[in-house]
């Protein structure tokens, strides 16, 4: 899966937007959104956001984790523990790019954000790599992955699992084949 | 705009019992769309909700061509279109890929389906398939076949195309809670074990274990 | 990412793919062996040799493909020997550290090349295979690591030393790492040119260069 398809998913996900015109209610395949009212706020998927905010037709409130304080508790919590703890959001990489990327002038201290949710981004790479490598050597043949987050496994997925895979057909290998599989060019 | 989009009509008709919202019927595309991505093997078609979308689509779009355009509504609705016709057609593809892939062991397992049992590609695939066949084996021969002594003439495609490897691993989130799930173990020195799987908790795990679970709906593959 | 060509991935086991390149040219690899039976009139397989048949007991390298075909536990026409780096010796250099060994330079198919060994029925075939795993498991840490951090960085250093399998492997690892980092800096949403338009426009360049 690219990354790319990770955020469309993420998109979806819904944020609070503040908009500056007013609308009846819209009712869209996926559900009924708005109405829209001038300084009213309202709950809308973050693709539509993001879209209004482009055509400054409204202010974006960040999610409630995405301040600072939170997300140094959240970075140190993640650097203290050796397992994957809790995120507060299972798309806060990708809602984080977004919303600073097109909003960051609704967002207080986003640079400072942007640092912390990549430094807890490295730390939990990092353990991710740790695991997969004991998974590896332990050749394990189940893993619990609570708390990862698609974006995460998605970085790791491909080559990993076709590490395993090769790792099966080699441990397989000394077993004579199935019948019926033998080839005869 | 403002009609009621409930589903029952045209569930009923593609001969289902379930009454899906809008809303629903979307959230199942999705699901299908990342279970195919990540299955290693060809998964029973949806045709239904294929078909079901296909509609709610061409409904909307009907719908938007009698409005004024420019409208912020409709832009709305435009975007929303944009979106689930990008997964519909990126599920349908990740299929296709599935086939030219694994063309003639696709092939040999709807031949092999029983009466009463779904099919395991639409009507359309299905032809895709025999097409796709047929195109090769007339280019193998075309190129190289027919160039070789009489005796070494035929070439058995099943046994040339690897199979779906169904002991690859995968991840997976749960829907529904499952009790005592066999692992089999990796090597000698391990031994069998049984492992719960709680609702929302997620796993990586051979996909030869859990494949009746994901077509079942009681997980999915993330 | 969708590829319009998918290529056959290498079988890895007993059995190649036969649609497989990468297993095509594994097959090629030469493999030590002595003729139990002497072979009538094929004296030209043997490049130094001048006779016309190949006498029994005679020492040669075959292509695998080739051996494949002549192997019959039941008849006894050929039998194989282990090339080096499958022996004894270099097992025990591999289970002390895997990472040193080149395994570019004593393969390129050491795995591939390694299980097709199985066929042919060695006394060794147990500890073969345990060695092909071990070396595997014991390599795969500074693939993932080296794969993982090598972005934009000259990985031609990295890669020398891997093995055919591997450098599929580190590939994949790497176009991981690219995806996200392109996502990461907002370059998914461009359209860029496919790679085929964009190293024929370098070769434009550099022909008008010059």
């Amino acid at each position: 899966m690219d990354a790319s398809e990770v955020e469309f998913l993420a998109e979806k996900e819904m944020v609070t937007v503040i908009p500056n015109f007013s609308l009846d209610k819209v009712y869209l395949i996926g559900g009924d959104l708005g109405p829209f009212n001038p300084g009213l706020p309202v709950q809308v998927p973050l693709w539509m956001a993001i879209n209004l905010k482009q055509r400054q037709k409204c202010r974006i409130v960040p999610p409630e984790w995405m301040d600072v304080e939170k997300l140094e508790q959240i970075r140190d919590t993640e650097r203290r523990e050796e397992t994957f703890t809790p995120m507060p959001n299972p798309h806060y990489m990708e809602l984080t790019k977004l919303l600073l990327n097109h909003a960051s002038d609704n967002i207080p201290k986003a640079d400072e954000i942007r640092t912390l949710v990549k430094d807890t981004w490295d730390t939990r790479i990092a353990k991710l790599r740790l695991s997969a490598d004991s998974f590896v050597r332990e050749q394990e043949a189940h893993a619990k992955l609570d708390n990862l987050t698609l974006m995460e496994i998605n970085t790791i997925s491909t080559f990993f699992t076709e590490s395993l895979n090769h790792m099966y057909k080699l441990r397989t290998s000394l077993q004579t084949p199935e019948d019926g599989q033998t080839q005869e060019y | 705009m403002e009609d009621d989009l409930a589903l029952s009509d045209e569930a009923s008709d593609a001969g289902s019992e379930e009454v899906l919202t809008p809303a629903e019927l979307i959230n199942k595309l999705e699901e299908a769309w990342l279970n195919e991505k990540f299955a290693p093997e060809l998964l029973e078609s949806k045709s239904e909700i294929v078909e079901c979308v296909m509609e709610q689509l061409n409904h909307m779009e009907q719908n938007l061509q009698r409005a004024r355009q420019g409208d912020l509504k409709i832009s709305f609705h435009h975007m929303e279109i944009e979106r689930i016709r990008f997964m519909l057609s990126s599920y349908l593809r990740s299929r296709l890929h599935k086939i030219e892939k694994f063309f003639p062991h696709v092939l040999e397992k709807e031949k092999a389906r029983g009466e009463g049992e779904p099919p395991h590609l639409s009507p359309e695939e299905f032809a895709f398939a025999k097409e796709y066949m047929a195109n090769t084996e007339a280019l193998l021969k075309n190129v190289g076949l027919r160039h070789m002594p009489p005796n070494l003439q035929t070439l058995d495609l099943i046994k040339c195309v690897p199979k779906p490897n169904l002991d690859s691993f995968v991840f997976l989130r749960v829907k529904e809670e499952q009790q005592s799930i066999l692992v089999e173990p990796e090597t000698d020195a391990q031994s069998e074990y049984a492992i719960d799987m709680e609702v929302g908790s997620q796993h990586l795990i051979r996909y030869r274990t859990i494949a009746p679970l994901v077509a079942s709906g009681a997980v999915k593959l993330i | 990412m969708w590829e319009s060509y998918c290529a056959v991935e290498a079988g890895l086991g007993r059995e190649e793919n036969f649609l497989s390149l990468d297993d095509v040219l594994m097959s090629q690899e030469k493999l030590p062996c002595r003729l139990e039976s002497g072979l009538a009139r094929l004296g030209f397989l043997d490049k130094g040799g001048e006779t016309e048949h190949i006498p029994q007991g005679s020492k040669m390298e075959l292509p695998l493909w080739l051996v494949k075909g002549l192997y019959d536990n039941k008849r006894r026409i050929i039998s194989v020997e282990l090339p080096k780096i499958y022996r004894q010796g270099w097992r025990t250099v591999f289970s002390a550290d895997a990472n040193v060994v080149d395994l570019h330079k004593m393969g390129p198919h050491y795995y591939s090349f390694g299980s097709q060994l199985l066929n042919f029925d060695s006394p060794e075939n147990t500890e073969i295979a345990q060695t092909l795993l071990q070396t595997f498991i014991g390599r795969f840490r500074r693939i993932m690591d080296s794969s993982q951090n090598a972005y934009n960085e000259d990985t031609s250093a990295l890669v020398a030393r891997l093995d055919e399998l591997e450098r599929v492997l580190f590939k994949a690892g790497q176009s991981g790492l690219n995806d996200f980092q392109n996502w990461e800096r907002g370059q998914a949403a461009q359209i860029t040119a496919s790679s085929l338009v964009q190293s024929y426009k370098k070769r434009k360049f550099h022909e008008t260069d010059t």
